[in-house]
């Protein structure tokens, strides 16, 4: 009896004779008639393996294909009294999820469980620029350079990193080639297809790294069956003022300069008028109506397109530039952060102040350049759209500046996790820079209803 | 291929049907003038940035009521198909931001009213970084964020051969972007069977092949489909589709995720719907068996010819197809299959598919390093390493007729 690793799913060949149901139905495996063979994802096989060797001693596994990994060296950091905990706890089970938030050393828990492990590891990460700083972890902390999956790379090695993306679309060929998997910020594992990187692996140890389990969507429940019950969590409360550094939070309101404010008047005008005029002429007049009708309607398109112009207007008003001077000779000498509303407004930025931008089209290089500059004075600022917004270490800076944005909570804590890091006795600021009087002041309120506020001062200037 | 954000397709509740975007000859005649304009606009656009192309035929299709804003998506995406940018793969604009960013660090914050406390003024910065790259402000600034994607420059569009197949284009992408949901898929095939199975085999999904009433069907999915329903492989359909459509009388059904619920849509599509198919021109499924075939021409050998999967083989639910079929001129037929260099299952499996045909001649070719694991048949096996040699075969050819007479 033969247990293979067929394209992210375990096969069990027997004769067909041999067809017993049972208990391999129990354990989630499902006869496939077009082998035949018994077939179940891969990410069961920690669960099942066991049980089927007893039962069947002539079983032969040729399922791992991972290996015992030496590290060269051992340059990690002692951990801190709460990283120790979140690692003995893993280490019981050897899966789960460690909840800390951004800033208080995840990927060092992670480092110090690799460490202990010693078998070969994938890394799963949710960006490119993530997945390059693992790797940088990973030779810094371990004397190892790991293989890269994504980015354009297939370089897979017995401790590599990836993607999220890339880890989906190569799983079927990856899924048993590690014993440890990793996946860092791992609330963006569910999504029917995307969760094939955890359903496609067999790998036996696993561990989930995140500050933020949640989900709008609810999904977060599937994360316990595919990497492991919550093992450790630390709330942002008990590290407060400790690990991280105090922060407060100061919104500024900008006002509209009076040709944008009639621009803006004027397209608001239009969508009125518009609005009105439908309801007044039938039933239809919801968004939802309009947009479905942009395609059958000129006018529709119109004014969807006057919807995105008003946004454009806010995003970009000039004001936010004036008062984005105003902090840079406020805070001139400390590193600053700057997150942008959009691309179009980030690179805005770059051209009236000559700071680096961080945006997709920047290669690793200039990326690295960027942030690397900012740490050793080169640049006193860096503007980032979305690249910038989880787990990217830049220990030394302190000061964020949020110029519009959107209103998801997770996005306000992990960017809040980029400026909480603590630097000697300072303290942190995040300003946020919003237009008044138009919708992004609702969007702020929204942003600021979560857990990673509670307790911060709020400023009004 | 579109991407999932340019679909648009219409659900028939009643039928559960999936009726992908269709521009056709009588409702859409004069789409024929906005194909004609759109590609007279990138022809004549050498030199635009993407973005200034993209708004043009935003512009072309401005009035038109009938035209949903995908769709206007769609053709841009299209067009760029065909289209080639300047890509900047040197990195000069990053290059260029460097230089700029490096010489305006020393002097952050740029003010806009220098003052006692922040001397350098945007416009001094500016000044000083045109006079040490040598180059106008303005230039500089043009070219800093070259590289952006909305800003690359069209260097060359290939025509499409008329506005007409242009639609015809965006009609078979319509269909591959519903296929990038689909689960499975079924086709019904009489006349083209080889093709459309050698098409097939190229996804390498898993596929079977029944009889069904006078000719075949065929199944397609993927591994993990036996566990649950996936969109995971509908992206390998839908890069089937083209090969498909070009073949004849053949009728095809693929189960599609409706997206949002959990409920399961048909897509329906025969060989008589006219959308205009493309053969891949990549027909083999192994390069061993491509450079076998070279080798061997389409001249005899010896008296053999050589035929490739010009048999089908089957018996009860089970179908096979074996690479190559040898035709002597003496009427002679020996099967020829090529066992390649795959995963032990692909062995196994191999090796139960030949075991459920032994009543047949089948000559086999095992790679070296396999036929160890493999189990033996009435013949022994011809070894090769990487290629496979002409010579070989004939050796093997001969000797199994010689054993027969």
């Amino acid at each position: 009896m033969q247990l293979t690793f067929d394209r992210g799913t375990l096969l069990l060949r027997v004769p067909a004779a041999d067809r017993v149901t049972g208990s391999l139905t129990e354990a989630g495996w499902k006869w496939d008639h077009r082998i035949p063979g018994w077939r179940c994802d891969a990410w069961r096989y920690r669960g099942t393996i066991d049980g089927l060797a007893a039962a069947n001693p002539d079983l032969e596994d040729l399922v791992p294909a991972w290996e015992k990994v030496i590290w060269p060296q051992d340059g990690l950091p002692q951990l801190r009294p709460e990283q120790d905990t979140a690692l003995a706890k893993w280490t019981e089970s050897r899966q789960g999820i460690v909840i800390m938030p951004t800033g208080t050393g995840k990927t060092e828990v992670a480092l110090a469980a690799m460490r202990a492990t010693c078998v070969s590891t994938l890394i799963v990460a949710p960006v490119r620029d993530l997945m390059y700083q693992w790797h940088r972890r990973i030779v810094h902390g371990l004397g190892y350079d790991a293989g890269i999956v994504g980015d354009q790379i297939y370089r897979v090695k017995p401790v590599s990193v990836t993607t999220y993306d890339s880890a989906c679309i190569h799983m079927h060929q990856l899924g048993n080639q590690f014993a440890l998997i990793i996946f860092d910020e791992c609330h963006h594992l569910p999504g029917q297809v995307r969760s094939d990187a955890a359903r496609m692996s067999a790998a036996p140890y696993r561990m989930g790294l995140t500050a933020t389990l949640e989900r709008s969507d609810g999904r977060h429940a599937d994360l316990v069956q595919w990497i492991g019950p919550t093992v450790h969590e630390l709330t942002l409360a008990n590290v407060r003022g400790s690990t991280l550094a105090n922060y407060e939070v100061i919104r500024i309101p900008v006002f509209l300069q009076a040709d944008e404010q009639s621009r803006y008047d004027a397209l608001s005008l239009k969508i009125r008028q518009f609005m009105a005029y439908r309801s007044g002429t039938s039933e239809k007049q919801s968004w939802q109506d309009v947009c479905a009708n942009a395609g059958s309607d000129p006018q529709s398109r119109e004014i969807m397109r006057a919807l995105r112009m008003k946004q454009a207007i806010e995003d970009r008003a000039r004001e936010k530039l004036r008062v984005l001077e105003d902090l840079f000779r406020l805070h001139a000498g400390t590193p600053i952060i700057v997150f942008a509303g959009s691309n179009a407004m980030a690179r805005e930025v770059s051209r009236r102040f000559l700071i680096p931008c961080l945006l997709n089209h920047c290669g690793k290089h200039e990326r690295l350049d960027a942030l690397d500059g900012l740490n050793d004075g080169r640049y006193s600022a860096v503007v980032a759209n979305q690249v910038l917004d989880e787990g990217v270490d830049i220990p030394a800076v302190k000061v964020g500046i949020v110029l519009g944005g959107t209103a998801s909570t997770r996005q306000s804590r992990q960017r809040l996790g980029r400026i909480l890091r603590r630097v000697g006795d300072a303290r942190a600021a995040l300003y946020e820079v919003v237009c008044a009087e138009t919708r992004e002041v609702n969007r702020s309120r929204k942003r600021r209803s979560t857990d990673a506020f509670q307790g911060t001062r709020h400023r009004r200037i | 291929m579109l991407s999932k954000e340019h679909g648009i397709a219409e659900y028939d509740f009643g039928a559960r049907l999936i009726i992908p975007d269709r521009l056709t000859r009588h409702a859409h005649a004069h789409y024929l003038k906005y194909a004609r304009q759109v590609i007279h606009l990138y022809a004549n656009g050498r030199g635009k940035t993407r973005r200034e192309l993209h708004t043009a035929v935003q512009e072309i299709f401005s009035d038109e009521p009938d035209c949903p804003v995908r769709r206007i998506a769609a053709f841009c995406k299209l067009l760029d198909e065909n289209a080639n940018y300047d890509t900047d793969r040197r990195g000069a604009a990053a290059a260029l931001r460097r230089k700029v960013f490096g010489i305006a660090g020393k002097f952050h914050p740029l003010v806009e009213q220098p003052d006692n406390l922040f001397e350098s003024s945007e416009m001094l910065v500016k000044q000083k970084i045109s006079d040490a790259l040598g180059m106008p402000w303005e230039q500089i600034d043009q070219r800093l964020f070259g590289d952006v994607i909305e800003f690359q420059r069209l260097r060359e569009f290939q025509e499409p051969e008329s506005p007409a197949l242009l639609l015809a284009r965006y009609n078979v992408a319509q269909l591959q972007v519903v296929l990038y949901d689909a689960i499975d898929m079924t086709i019904r095939v009489k006349n083209d069977l080889k093709l459309i199975v050698r098409q097939a085999k190229l996804t390498q999904l898993m596929h079977r092949i029944r009889p069904y009433g006078d000719g075949y069907e065929i199944h397609l999915d993927g591994p993990a489909s036996v566990l649950r329903q996936t969109r995971r492989y509908g992206i390998a359909m839908a890069k089937f589709l083209p090969s498909l459509l070009s073949c004849r009388d053949w009728k095809m059904r693929a189960r599609v995720q409706a997206r949002g619920g959990n409920w399961i849509v048909d897509l329906h599509l025969t060989s008589t719907d006219g959308f205009r198919g493309q053969v891949e021109s990549r027909d083999f499924d192994s390069s061993v068996e491509e450079q076998f075939a070279k080798n061997w021409g389409p001249e005899p050998r010896e008296g053999w010819t050589l035929h490739r999967e010009a048999t089908i083989l089957h018996r009860g639910q089970k179908t096979f197809i074996p690479d190559f079929s040898l035709r002597h001129l003496d009427g002679r037929e020996v099967l020829f299959e090529i066992v390649g260099f795959w995963t032990p299952e692909y062995l196994t499996a191999k090796a139960a598919t030949l075991e459920t045909f032994t009543e047949h001649d089948i000559l086999l070719a095992v790679a070296d390093v396999n036929v160890a694991r493999f189990p033996m048949f009435q013949r022994a096996p011809i070894g090769y390493k990487k290629s496979l040699s002409v010579a070989s075969v004939l050796r093997a050819l001969n000797e199994t007729t010689g054993n027969k007479l």
